[in-house]
């Protein structure tokens, strides 16, 4: 593994050296990407505080929208686990369900019946499915296009509470047959991800299973995204209080979904340089911007312009040991690694990176 | 490195010793006075008092319901500044950060997190390993895992359970177990709204009385310190003093600890069927074995977050979430909900709680048996602690409260005729003392020869409060991390956890169980001692036998 002065191959140590140069000397650096195990997101905070700068991630926009309805209205929620075991009826919400989470039906064993469910068998279904999704699966498919989603689980909400529908007939008496189903079912989740619906949609599958609690039980599991995005927001949330978005301007963390969105501060020349982290894949930044840029990538990454140091990191779980979040159990694990090699991590960069500034605090 | 805490007031009960005098320490421990030595440095502590470092048994610090907790409440995060500066991460209200600092700068050197199921015990040491300064160590929550109520259906031998627990604490790397409304997570599941001590978890058969004893006698076995940690069922419901006299009458002389029972001190009295039971339920502690303990989780009147385990109880909670939002969790082990509240004094019903938590701390005789607790933060943030102890102090203070509350509730209270103060020896022996005795630290709570060099000093302050808030000197591992209160520098402390002796074809079976029926590997649950790859010590708590 390498790491890249101007393009000039040089030693770990002088490229450190040269990204502390531009971090320091910037006004206002931002941390982007933060596609990393949790060992790396916690040395990016760290030093985004040291720098007085703030941090984003890639995937800001999904898992944003997933956490502000979270602050804003709550949540009802359980593991794959969970569903595996006990959950007799299934509501799957939304298309491409199967393209975020490809495992699903075989981590939830949905052909099989619920093992710990005094209930023998599970009832799926899914509204508004991609083409040919429902039948992959073998659920039952009651069709909505996204733009008509959230009217229908409006709709279905108020069958839950018996209440009339203002919607075309078929799809009414689908939604009302499908009401009665869901509120006979034992212990019942619902499926969805803030990759396929939006906020208001959120909102509304949150809403519906409250209202199914006040008769049975019912859960939502919001399916998680993978590559550790879940587990970098949980290492923000318990080292700052908050979870990505959070700058450090002042000297204590802030966080604004707005403000420290990292392309915004680009784009609008408020950040002045940028350390891009992804260790999971091959992706690069989509700000058009030049700002001088620090990189953590893998090898294969193609930027759009070159970045003044760059680092060629491992791939947590595969070259080296890492602690990230597995969606299969909804919590953090130590993911060995597959096929360890001497690339660096992440973390191992960034501790070099902040040895090599001159103010602000000692190493945490 | 020796030095010599010099002409302070020691006030250290296990060593009966409440007078001026030296305090020396070596390195990392207490040591004799060296006498003919020079010491590398010198304190003046004449005229403050010097502690043992206290110990946090029971507060919700460190686990994915407390980050869920910060998740939900961005807006909470204000309210904890003003912030130690000097530190990285130390300005971040409400992170683990400030929770080490914030613990250290009141003279606390020691916490326990008590609710972290086995599942997500990584997530939880991820927390503890971002706390700086002090020692910690989570409990492991067992009680609604399917195993051990298939053991129990099954009608298992005491070892066979015994070696499951001491398995599932060798993977989560816990001090100890609890459990919390043992069975009332998976009755939920099955649509049950209320469950009681006699009630039959649905599909197992078993009581939640059937787990508690369970596990209490699987704790004996296993020779763990810490008695099992129980979070008893009908938590804050009006007239469950009859649940909490139950169990203590139910506990026999096994040892027993019962979390915060502020919250099960209720009675169904005056005309809003709402009173204090607190009174005859200290008595009734006050009767039971040495072996049975409590924690009290006083309530203070501020904005907080409730964060339990217990789901059933944060389930019924929901309606009077404050502000209007919560989190309810449906886990395959153990379920959890995330409620925030408003204690407010001008609440009838928080003002009783309020003066139930201060009957218990007063009439409950032997401070060695109740425990220094908010249950942070579903009764008041553990920030809250410096007021606690003023109030526990002073009769004076608390009838300057009193004044401020509704007559009516306090009508439905014994508190206005208790004129017990504490002593600061009782206060030492209840942060100190009896902690370290509970979880089987040897080395802590006392300041003898050989100790471990957690000290705190504080001024000899009128204002109560503002001594315990800051501590003038705080000693981790006689490395001096406070001083006037304000934070030095950041240490990393080990954490603590048992190693119980078990039967090993116990891993193999469990191997099995967790890949017939998760279809997963069971060392995805586990905590590797090389899980967190940076300077993260576990250090062994001895088992007995």
């Amino acid at each position: 593994m390498k790491a890249f002065v101007e393009g000039a191959e040089v030693s770990l140590e002088t490229a450190a050296a040269a990204a502390a140069r531009v971090l320091e000397q910037a006004r206002q650096p931002v941390i982007a990407g933060l596609a990393t195990d949790s060992a790396g997101a916690r040395a990016a905070i760290l030093l985004a505080e040291r720098l007085h700068g703030a941090y984003d991630h890639m995937a800001s926009d999904i898992l944003l929208r997933d956490i502000d309805v979270l602050r804003q209205a709550g949540r009802l929620l359980t593991t794959p686990n969970d569903v595996r075991l006990r959950a007799d009826c299934l509501l799957l919400i939304g298309p491409k369900l199967l393209n975020i989470w490809p495992g699903l039906a075989d981590r939830l064993a949905l052909a099989a019946s619920p093992r710990l469910s005094e209930a023998k068998a599970r009832k799926i279904f899914w509204l508004g499915p991609g083409r040919g999704e429902a039948a992959e699966i073998g659920a039952a498919e009651i069709t909505a296009t996204p733009a008509a989603l959230p009217l229908a689980l409006a709709g279905l909400r108020a069958a839950v509470l018996e209440r009339r529908i203002r919607i075309n007939g078929a799809l009414a008496q689908k939604l009302t047959e499908l009401a009665e189903t869901l509120r006979a079912a034992h212990f019942g989740a619902i499926l969805w991800s803030a990759e396929s619906i939006d906020r208001l949609a959120i909102e509304m599958v949150q809403g519906l299973a409250t209202d199914l609690n006040q008769k049975t039980r019912f859960t939502t599991l919001p399916l998680d995204s993978g590559k550790n995005v879940s587990g970098v927001v949980q290492t923000s949330g318990w080292m700052t209080g908050f979870p990505v978005r959070t700058g450090f301007g002042r000297g204590y963390p802030e966080h604004d979904t707005w403000r420290f969105n990292a392309t915004r501060m680009i784009e609008s020349d408020e950040a002045d340089a940028a350390l891009w982290i992804s260790a999971y894949g091959d992706e690069a930044p989509q700000w058009k911007r030049q700002v001088p840029m620090i990189a953590l990538a893998r090898p294969q990454t193609r930027f759009p312009y070159a970045p003044r140091v760059r680092f060629e990191v491992g791939a947590p779980g595969q070259d080296h040991d890492a602690v990230e979040y597995a969606r299969d159990i909804a919590t953090f694990t130590l993911a060995r690694a597959s096929a360890p090699s001497d690339a660096p991590r992440v973390a191992d960069i960034l501790a070099l990176i902040e040895q090599n500034l001159t103010k602000g605090y000692e190493a945490c | 490195m020796l030095i010599r805490l010099a002409g302070g007031r020691v006030v250290d009960p296990a060593n009966g010793r409440d007078g001026v005098g030296d305090i020396w320490i070596r390195g990392d421990r207490i040591v004799a006075p060296a006498e003919g030595e020079i010491p590398d440095a010198v304190y003046d502590v004449s005229g403050k008092i010097v502690m043992a470092g206290a110990i946090e048994i029971h507060s919700h610090i460190a686990s994915g319901t407390v980050n869920t907790a910060r998740l939900l409440l961005p807006e909470n995060h204000r309210a904890h500044r003003p912030r130690p500066e000097e530190t990285p991460l130390a300005t971040a209200g409400w992170s683990t950060f400030e929770t080490g600092c914030r613990y250290a700068m009141m003279g606390f050197t020691t916490l326990v997190e008590p609710a972290v199921p086995p599942h997500y015990a990584l997530h939880s040491h991820l927390e503890l390993a971002d706390i700086p300064i002090v020692d910690k160590a989570n409990l492991m929550a067992l009680g609604d895992d399917d195993y051990l109520l298939s053991l129990l259906q099954k009608g298992a031998s005491g070892t066979q359970i015994a070696d499951y627990v001491g398995a599932m604490l060798a993977a989560s790397k816990a001090l100890g177990v609890k459990s919390i409304n043992p069975g009332g997570s998976i009755a939920f599941q099955n649509n049950v709204r209320t469950f009681d001590y006699d009630d039959v978890v649905p599909e197992y058969g078993v009581t939640s009385r059937r787990i508690v004893e369970a596990l209490q006698q699987a704790v004996v076995d296993l020779g763990i310190p810490h008695p099992l940690h129980l979070h008893i069922n009908n938590l804050g419901v009006a007239g469950n003093v009859e649940t909490a006299l139950k169990v203590i009458g139910s506990a026999g002389n096994k040892p027993l600890h019962l979390a915060h029972l502020q919250f099960y001190s209720y009675g169904k009295e005056g005309k809003r069927g709402f009173s204090s039971a607190a009174a005859q339920l200290a008595e009734a502690v006050n009767a039971a074995p040495s072996a049975l303990t409590i924690d009290v989780g006083q309530v203070m009147f501020r904005q907080t977050v409730t964060i339990s385990l217990d789901v059933i109880r944060q389930f019924a909670a929901v309606p009077m979430a404050k502000p209007r939002k919560s989190v309810i969790f449906d886990g395959e082990i153990n379920g959890s909900g995330v409620v925030p509240y408003l204690y407010k004094s001008d609440n009838y019903y928080n003002a009783v709680q309020w003066a139930a938590g201060l009957e218990l701390f007063l009439l409950i005789k032997d401070p060695m048996r109740v425990f220094f607790t908010t249950d942070h933060p579903n009764g008041a943030p553990y920030t809250t602690y410096p007021d606690l102890f003023a109030l526990l102090l002073s009769r004076d203070a608390r009838a300057r409260w009193l004044a401020d509350l509704p007559k009516e509730a306090v009508e439905m209270t014994t508190l206005p005729s208790i004129e017990r103060e504490y002593s600061l020896s009782e206060i030492a022996t209840m942060t100190r003392v009896a902690p370290a005795k509970l979880l089987g630290l040897k080395d802590r709570g006392h300041l003898s020869p050989g100790a471990l060099a957690d000290v705190a000093v504080y001024n000899d302050d009128p204002d109560r409060a503002q001594m315990f808030r800051f501590a003038h000197l705080v000693f981790k591992d006689g490395d001096l991390v406070v001083r006037d209160g304000r934070v030095t520098h950041y240490r990393y402390g080990r954490t603590l956890a048992v190693q119980p002796s078990y039967d090993a074809a116990t891993d193999r079976r469990l191997a099995k169980y967790y890949d017939d029926l998760y279809g997963l590997s069971r060392d995805m649950f586990k905590v590797p001692a090389d899980a967190i790859a940076r300077d993260y010590r576990f250090e062994e708590v001895a088992c007995g036998q």
